[in-house]
């Protein structure tokens, strides 16, 4: 150990002496690494929101970085692997000196948790595990404690709850009496089954008569058996919990047997692409968004436009996974900000960047990216659900926006 | 007891049990033939979605030149992977020969996905109507006219195998290559038939998985999915096969019925046919009509 | 599998007790011990980058040498192993959690656990062969993966299970430099002990009962015994690795211990040669580094600014993924033997230089 220190003491001298040798002609930078799958089993939106982050890391550099900071970055294709995501990690951390990383998906986020947490890296990823929320440890069902992992967005059960409190105004609205049905439809997978207690339990909660969850493999197949069990026990409302090709497969299976359910997808379960792969079977389907739509009129829009155009990407259309990595990207950055201003850019001072605004949205981002509030020991940052609905209309997809939902910051759901 | 229900779901699982025995029934013309276990059949699925597909959506073409055309191709890309991959494997031990179509599964997938992309897409509507009611139940048109083709092709197959010249000399080869190949019989040409037509029928089925879910990469799951078919028939029965792949779609909503309405496991529908396989491998070692491997000293 | 008991040229014993020495040479033994020395220096001259890829290869070569003994040396064909990995890294997490058991002491409690669920799964065994055991442990894959999701009590469901770092005499073992050492330890320890197995009694059984089982069964071996001792020994490699793989991670999640894995451990011993110690090793160097090198590429590539990175990335993903695929077949038609059987022939070609044939 002696000898580590002595070595780590003399490495920290030299490179203190080059960088004050350095400093005086060198451009500042700091490097974010950037986890994609777009070969995986999940890049069928991993692609899309991959996109997103990466455009915007260009853009952000193009307009002067943070604040004459450049962002160096790297994006890496880990294929959904663990072992890639972990020796790119660990090659980041020791050779780049990362500050901060932009991850992907369950398996890679929760396979770092503990290395983030003692490097001191900030960590965004796209895994919305209501467990990552809770960065204290303050719930007792908290399993392990996730100081440094935000994520940009409701998490998968607080998206639930929003959908269920939705479901049961629907209800009302329609004038229908008696205990609606409520039913989890999704993969025995760590994923599908993130919000699978929470969601049932507030469902119960508000009256819902909650149905033993249906399982459908992630895997597209025949879903015919699951939908006319589905079709036969009496539920109204369907939580739709995987993503791709198998939600394709579960909303024409469905349709084919005929089930009168409302179908509500989760994050990943619905976006434009998904519905053209279904065509006419989409009917009245509901989906949740952190962000509008590409052709929703929002003027804050154009800005993202111009961050996909100034990468030569499509302007006519992307997703909304796409605008999502672009919010997530820019929360970090304006962190980042901060942070200079702070005492320097490191993965500790960025983390704390999240904390200091309140109601906060990035700059020029009004109207796109929902306000957000993360806080020492509570990492919910966005607890508002914008609840969409598309709609097969002879030939095109009709999508547009049905309700807002608010969530209640209930400490019960503090990571949970 | 829900008796419609139950009723549905047997009916379900006898129509999408066929499409498995079909899969099925490919896996063992390859395996019969050239002793080789193909775990890239569900890529031969994919690839067959895919390509058809290709020839309706980007090409324009109508059904049935588009069908002919992936069957074509299907045929010789068949012919083409055995010639290139498997043909230096032959004397190899099992696990290599598994490894190398194994190494085929993930090169072709990944292949495939680099070509079409990696989100789902329908398929344009080839059949007027796409549904049809059997005994209370929809039922994908696409599925009953694949069923009427497989049983086609299978009464085909009959014939080839019984009458003609080349299905006799496959049976030969089957039954033992070195005597057959004595007898000058091409051992060479026959392990291409086989891989052709199961590259072929394979095609059907993928691109009737794809008329009725949609393509997807992971299409080519089915693949996997068919293995408990093919086990509980017995790997070189073509009979048993079909047998197995009915058995397996049977049980699937079988065990969707009592999961959904008494048990609440959850996940029953895709779990309880591993269970199964392993319950009759442990009573028939040999599946249900594989030939017993009667070994002398 | 007769070429696996052919040997280079030049490489004669006259006793039998040289057939079974650990170390064939004194000059091996050495290069060994002095390899293992230097070794112990590399963290303080490596960083993290490649101590991460070492430990990787270390508790999936442990798990890979597991594999080695099943398909290699006894001759049964696993497609599960993954799943066994997953179980010992779960059964270790729960063991610490749960009975407050050192970790030290849960990892191999954790391999005795996985053995045991490794002989239940192995009992078909006993009565099946070749593709049908095959299939069957294809089946037990996904009945544990599906147990993973659903046993919360062990493994957390869907929220994961943490795993405490090593601890020993106060010291932890929770960065990558201190992890190198349990990961050194735990590979040289395994390895050893692996190669005294197959030279053993029940090594050369598991030998007898791959080469020819009946032959085996007349001279007094229980193959019933043998195939289920191997599945059992074969699952502790892989409750040991999985068990170290959850302790470095600190987290483990169901995730991950997919078929996909279990294919890979097949490529890495297929690679390295089958019925080879040396081999199980070299082929999980081999598909530990393989993408770690392609990836090297890639960014090389890009840094040449001849393709727009953005683009490359995206293109370059799927190359990547055809690469290893086509990198498998490519081996087994050109170099069935693996990778062991190549080192052997090259170290002879030098030995007897210019008269190796």
């Amino acid at each position: 150990m002696q000898k580590t220190r002595i070595l780590k003491a003399s490495v920290i001298a030299a490179a203190v002496g080059t960088l004050l040798t350095m400093h005086a002609n060198a451009k500042e930078k700091v490097f974010v690494g950037h986890l994609a799958d777009y070969s995986g089993p999940t890049a069928a939106v991993g692609k899309h929101y991959a996109d997103g982050i990466k455009d915007t890391l260009s853009w952000l550099n193009k307009n002067g970085g943070i604040d004459g900071t450049e962002l160096e970055f790297e994006s890496v294709d880990y294929a959904y692997k663990v072992p890639q995501a972990i020796s790119n990690y660990k090659k980041w951390t020791s050779r780049r000196d990362m500050v901060a990383m932009q991850g992907w998906g369950t398996a890679d986020t929760e396979a770092l948790i503990s290395f983030a947490s003692k490097d001191k890296v900030a960590v965004f990823s796209a895994s919305y595990s209501g467990h990552l929320t809770d960065p204290t440890g303050k719930n007792p069902k908290t399993k392990k404690p996730a100081p440094y992992n935000f994520f940009y967005g409701a998490s998968y059960s607080d998206t639930c709850r929003a959908l269920v409190q939705w479901a049961k105004n629907d209800w009302e609205q329609k004038g229908k009496s008696g205990k609606p049905g409520f039913v989890h439809i999704g993969d025995n997978h760590p994923y599908p089954n993130a919000p699978k207690k929470a969601c049932a339990e507030y469902a119960r909660e508000i009256g819902f008569d909650v149905k033993p969850p249906v399982v459908v493999s992630m895997k597209p197949g025949d879903f015919k058996a699951q939908c006319l069990s589905i079709k036969t026990n009496g539920a109204n409302y369907g939580y739709v919990a995987n993503l791709g090709g198998s939600v394709v497969s579960l909303i024409k299976s469905c349709d084919t047997v005929g089930t009168d359910i409302q179908l509500m997808a989760n994050i990943w379960g619905g976006d434009k692409l998904t519905f053209e792969a279904v065509g006419e079977g989409i009917d009245n389907y509901v989906f949740p968004a952190m962000t509008p739509f590409w052709t929703d009129n929002v003027p804050a829009l154009e800005n993202v436009k111009k961050i996909a155009r100034s990468s030569k990407r499509d302007d006519s259309f992307q997703t909304h996974h796409y605008i999502r990595g672009v919010c997530t990207t820019l929360y970090m950055a304006e962190a980042m900000k901060w942070a200079k201003d702070n005492g320097g850019i490191t993965g500790e001072n960025v983390k704390n960047g999240m904390y200091v605004k309140k109601n906060w949205v990035p700059e020029g981002m009004e109207g796109v990216c929902l306000p957000a509030n993360w806080a020492s020991d509570d990492h919910r940052g966005i607890n508002t659900v914008n609840i969409y609905q598309a709609k097969w209309d002879n030939g095109d997809i009709d999508v547009g926006r049905i309700s807002q939902v608010e969530l209640p910051r209930r400490d019960d759901w503090l990571g949970y | 007891m829900n008796t419609e229900l139950l009723l549905q779901l047997t009916i379900n699982g006898l129509i999408v049990g066929l499409l498995y025995g079909v899969i099925a029934m490919c896996f063992v013309l390859i395996y019969k033939s050239t002793q080789v276990v193909n775990f890239a059949q569900g890529e031969f699925l994919l690839i067959g979605a895919w390509i058809c597909w290709a020839t309706l959506v980007w090409l324009q073409l109508p059904f049935w030149l588009g069908f002919i055309i992936t069957l074509a191709f299907m045929t010789l890309f068949g012919i083409l992977i055995q010639a290139i991959f498997l043909k230096p494997m032959i004397g190899e031990p099992i696990i290599s020969v598994i490894m190398v179509t194994i190494g085929l599964s993930m090169f072709f997938q990944a292949l495939m996905k680099w070509i079409f992309g990696v989100s789902a897409q329908s398929y344009p509507q080839v059949f007027e109507t796409s549904t049809v009611t059997i005994g209370g139940l929809n039922v994908e048109l696409a599925y009953i006219m694949s069923l009427i083709f497989s049983f086609l092709m299978m009464a085909g197959f009959y014939w080839f195998f019984r009458y003609s010249r080349m299905g006799l000399a496959m049976r030969a080869t089957a039954f033992d290559q070195q005597v057959a190949s004595s007898l000058g019989i091409s051992v060479s040409k026959v392990f291409a038939a086989s891989w052709a037509i199961s590259a072929m029928v394979s095609a059907t089925a993928g691109i009737v998985m794809g008329m009725v879910n949609g393509v997807s990469d992971a299409l080519s799951f089915i693949g996997i999915k068919v293995f408990p078919a093919v086990i509980l028939g017995g790997l070189d029965s073509i009979v048993g096969g079909v047998v197995g792949g009915v058995i397996i779609g049977v049980l699937e909503n079988l065990a969707e019925f009592i999961d959904s309405q008494y048990l609440h496991v959850g996940n029953l529908y895709t779990i309880a046919p591993f269970y199964v396989l392993l319950i009759i491998l442990a009573f028939k070692p040999y599946g249900l009509f594989g030939t017993k491997d009667i070994e002398r000293i | 599998m007769i070429t696996l008991s052919m040997r280079p040229c030049g490489d004669f014993r006259t006793t039998y007790k040289a057939d079974t020495r650990i170390f064939e040479t004194r000059f091996i033994l050495l290069a060994t011990i002095l390899s293992v020395v230097a070794l112990c220096f590399a963290p303080l001259f490596l960083d993290a980058y490649y101590l991460t890829l070492f430990i990787q290869i270390s508790y999936l070569g442990i798990a890979a040498l597991g594999l080695n003994i099943l398909v290699g040396f006894t001759g049964q064909i696993s497609l599960g192993h993954g799943a066994f990995f997953g179980f010992g890294a779960f059964a270790s997490a729960w063991i610490s959690n749960s009975f407050a058991i050192p970790v030290w002491l849960s990892i191999p409690l954790a391999g005795v656990l996985t053995m045991a669920v490794g002989m239940m799964f192995g009992l078909p065994a006993a009565r099946i062969k070749g593709l049908y055991l095959a299939i069957a442990t294809l089946s037990a894959q996904f009945i544990i993966e599906d147990f993973f999701a659903r046993a919360e009590w062990f493994s957390g469901g869907s929220y994961g299970a943490a795993a405490d770092p090593v601890s020993l005499f106060g010291m932890n073992f929770d960065s990558d430099q201190s992890f190198f050492y349990v990961a050194l330890f735990a590979l040289v320890f395994m390895y050893l002990w692996g190669t005294n197995l197959m030279r053993s009694r029940d090594g050369r059984a598991f030998v007898a009962v791959r080469d020819h089982y009946l032959s085996a069964e007349i001279m007094g071996i229980n193959l019933t015994w043998y195939r289920l001792l191997s599945f059992g020994v074969s699952s502790f490699y892989a409750g040991i690795g999985g068990a170290l793989y959850g302790h470095y991670l600190g987290f483990v999640s169901a995730e991950g211990f997919t078929l996909m894995m279990s294919v890979q451990f097949l490529a890495m011993i297929i690679i390295g040669g089958l019925g080879s110690v040396q081999g199980a090793l070299l082929g999980t160097i081999f598909i530990v580094l393989l993408p770690e090198v392609l990836e090297a590429t890639v960014s090389l590539i890009g840094s040449t600014g001849l393709m727009e990175p953005g683009t490359l990335v995206e293109n370059l993903a799927y190359f990547k993924e055809m690469a290893i695929g086509l990198v498998i077949i490519l081996f087994l038609i050109f170099e069935p033997d693996g990778l062991a059987h190549r080192w052997k022939q090259i170290k002879s070609y030098w030995k007897f230089y210019p008269f190796a044939y």
